[in-house]
């Protein structure tokens, strides 16, 4: 029998309830790509199941480690992974508000991926945590300014769920720097609630009827 | 006033509101009307009606006299599911 600490549980379970949170909001965003084939929903979608992925590469990875392979050490790769994808899920908010202020008549812009990103080897994880901070902390002031042009309730929640992310991301960082701290759980904390405020837009949907349109335009 | 640009998408929505909402009479909706209220030009108004009638969102009744759209009950249901999922993007800041 393998001695599983209890932060290592809390660690498995805030990733797996990213996981679930994730994925929700990503086949919600899938759900009206499908019915209206509006790319702006499809790269949210991209984006919440990337977030999802991401935070399901750490869950999982460190249960596997952990119970199946019995590793007293979890390999920091899967961190790295993990936060690596959730990037790209961020990279997708932040960029979306970048086609909408800047390229709004840009159709080709709107058909590229994603650019590459050139990362040395070494601290791959305080590069990665960066970039996901900048990446937030730009889609929550971009969704700040949008609250001031519509004054939607939801929008604010919107704007604090990413800030709740961004602020998680560095508390990550930071609890790279002071490993042994309580950190790391209060940033995943941070994180679960900042996808938790993401959820209020979707309560405001009427999921009936109408949802169930099968081609796009 | 900073002139806001429309997506593809939220053309759309404005021509089938207007075919659901603002249709002058039962036979729906003329070309003219719906450049005038949609405010797109006739050019990008006719590609869009073509795939709307082809997609089944939009009923086409053609007479002696001109074309007329009327919204489809699938339209109805397409409109509806817009509009929620603008509302979702509109609460990220982002247009559909």
């Amino acid at each position: 029998m393998v001695f599983v600490s209890d932060s290592l549980l809390l660690q498995i379970a805030l990733n797996l309830l990213g996981f679930v949170v994730g994925l929700a909001l990503g086949i919600f965003s899938y759900i009206g790509f499908k019915n209206t084939g509006s790319p702006t929903l499809f790269r949210l979608n991209i984006s919440f199941f990337s977030i999802g992925i991401g935070f399901g590469v750490v869950g999982f990875g460190v249960m596997i480690e952990s119970f199946v392979l019995n590793y007293s050490q979890v390999d920091s790769w899967i961190q790295t992974l993990g936060i690596g994808i959730q990037t790209v899920g961020y990279f997708f908010i932040a960029f979306s508000h970048g086609i909408k202020s800047f390229f709004p008549k840009s159709r080709y812009f709107k058909s590229i991926i994603m650019p590459l990103f050139i990362i040395p080897g070494n601290s791959l994880e305080h590069i990665i945590r960066s970039i996901s901070f900048i990446l937030l902390v730009y889609g929550t002031i971009e969704t700040i300014m949008s609250y001031m042009e519509n004054r939607k309730r939801s929008t604010i929640f919107v704007a604090a769920g990413l800030g709740l992310l961004a602020l998680g991301e560095f508390l990550g960082w930071y609890s790279v720097v002071f490993p042994k701290s309580i950190l790391y759980f209060v940033s995943l904390s941070t994180k679960i609630a900042g996808l938790g405020a993401l959820f209020i837009p979707i309560s405001q949907v009427p999921l009936r009827g109408g949802m169930k349109l099968g081609g796009s335009v | 006033m900073a002139a806001v640009y429309r997506t593809h998408m939220s053309i759309i929505g404005d021509i089938l509101t207007t075919t659901r909402d603002e249709a002058p009479d039962e036979t729906g909706a003329s070309v003219t009307y719906l450049i005038r209220k949609a405010n797109v030009s006739h050019g990008r108004l006719a590609k869009i009606l073509e795939t709307l009638v082809q997609q089944g969102l939009l009923e086409q009744n053609t007479s002696e006299r001109a074309c007329r759209y009327k919204i489809s009950p699938r339209g109805r249901e397409f409109l509806q599911a817009y509009r929620g999922f603008r509302e979702f993007a509109d609460s990220f800041g982002l247009r559909i």
